[in-house]
């Protein structure tokens, strides 16, 4: 498909880095003890798994109607990316409804970067009760 | 599931002592607004017409309507704490109507869902003119 502008090539990078991540978790799917593994190596290495980190930044794209191709990092500010603090709360609101977790709000004021966001999801995710499988 | 969120009909707080608080009561309204979507949605079957999210952006909407009021130089024998007390206390009021079901579906989509009355929607066709006839409305003075 022909683009009326040159696309920087930091986009393929993104959606190939995008399809080799999903093609990983599949691959940690099928096999169980695989996934423990990686799952407690990945926690050693980083707080939070980067599907998590990925919906996160898909949530605030959506919210701070970015373009598509804006690159965000884990370390992205939202303030920097030109959310107020109302935009702060909805995305935490976004997030709520999309994890089906409740954050309280104290916990809430200290979220201003994606990886703090994600590393609280999953604090919170693996607090829930075990009986409700997410 | 997330433990289902009941919306608790406090009497009137006092009122706010300084701009800080006001902020964070307003979070809070907005907090027990966005807790309240999966209920109103309920009550009033609008899982197909529109996504909590939408919703959401129509709440966020309405609020930031009103984010205007911070000046005090503007109010000068209010303080603006009262003037967003009140506007919170409107707020509580539409949104407790609205979780107990005394409003009706069609006031929830005319007024969250297709915007600011129905009438908005209906003028596609004159987009692209000019904007005289669309302010024709609105005001003399541009």
């Amino acid at each position: 498909s022909k683009l009326p502008y040159n696309p920087p090539p930091r986009i393929y990078h993104a959606t190939l880095k995008r399809v080799l991540r999903k093609a990983s978790s599949f691959q940690s799917i099928s096999f169980g003890r695989f996934q423990s593994s990686k799952r407690i190596r990945l926690q050693i290495s980083c707080a939070a798994k980067p599907e998590t980190v990925q919906k996160v930044s898909d949530i605030v794209k959506e919210q701070l109607a970015l373009s598509a191709d804006t690159a965000l990092t884990a370390e992205s500010k939202f303030s920097a990316l030109g959310a107020d603090s109302l935009d702060t709360v909805e995305i935490v609101m976004a997030l709520e409804e999309k994890f089906d977790i409740s954050v309280e709000e104290t916990e809430a004021q200290n979220i201003t970067t994606i990886q703090e966001a994600a590393d609280l999801i999953e604090d919170l995710v693996q607090k829930k009760p075990t009986a409700q499988a997410s | 599931m997330a433990a289902p969120f009941t919306l608790r009909k406090i009497g009137v707080p006092p009122n706010s002592a300084n701009l800080t608080e006001a902020r964070r009561r307003v979070f809070d309204f907005f907090r027990a607004a966005c807790r309240s979507l999966p209920t109103v949605m309920d009550i009033y079957n609008l899982q197909d017409v529109v996504a909590p999210s939408q919703l959401r952006f129509a709440i966020s909407a309405q609020i930031r309507n009103n984010a205007h009021v911070t000046d005090p130089k503007a109010l000068p024998l209010i303080s603006v704490s009262l003037v967003i007390d009140l506007l919170l206390f409107k707020g509580m009021e539409e949104l407790t109507d609205i979780v107990d079901h005394a409003k009706q579906r069609h006031h929830i989509i005319g007024q969250y869902v297709v915007g600011e009355g129905l009438v908005q929607n209906t003028g596609s066709k004159d987009q692209g003119k000019s904007d005289f006839l669309k302010n024709f409305y609105t005001s003399n003075y541009v």
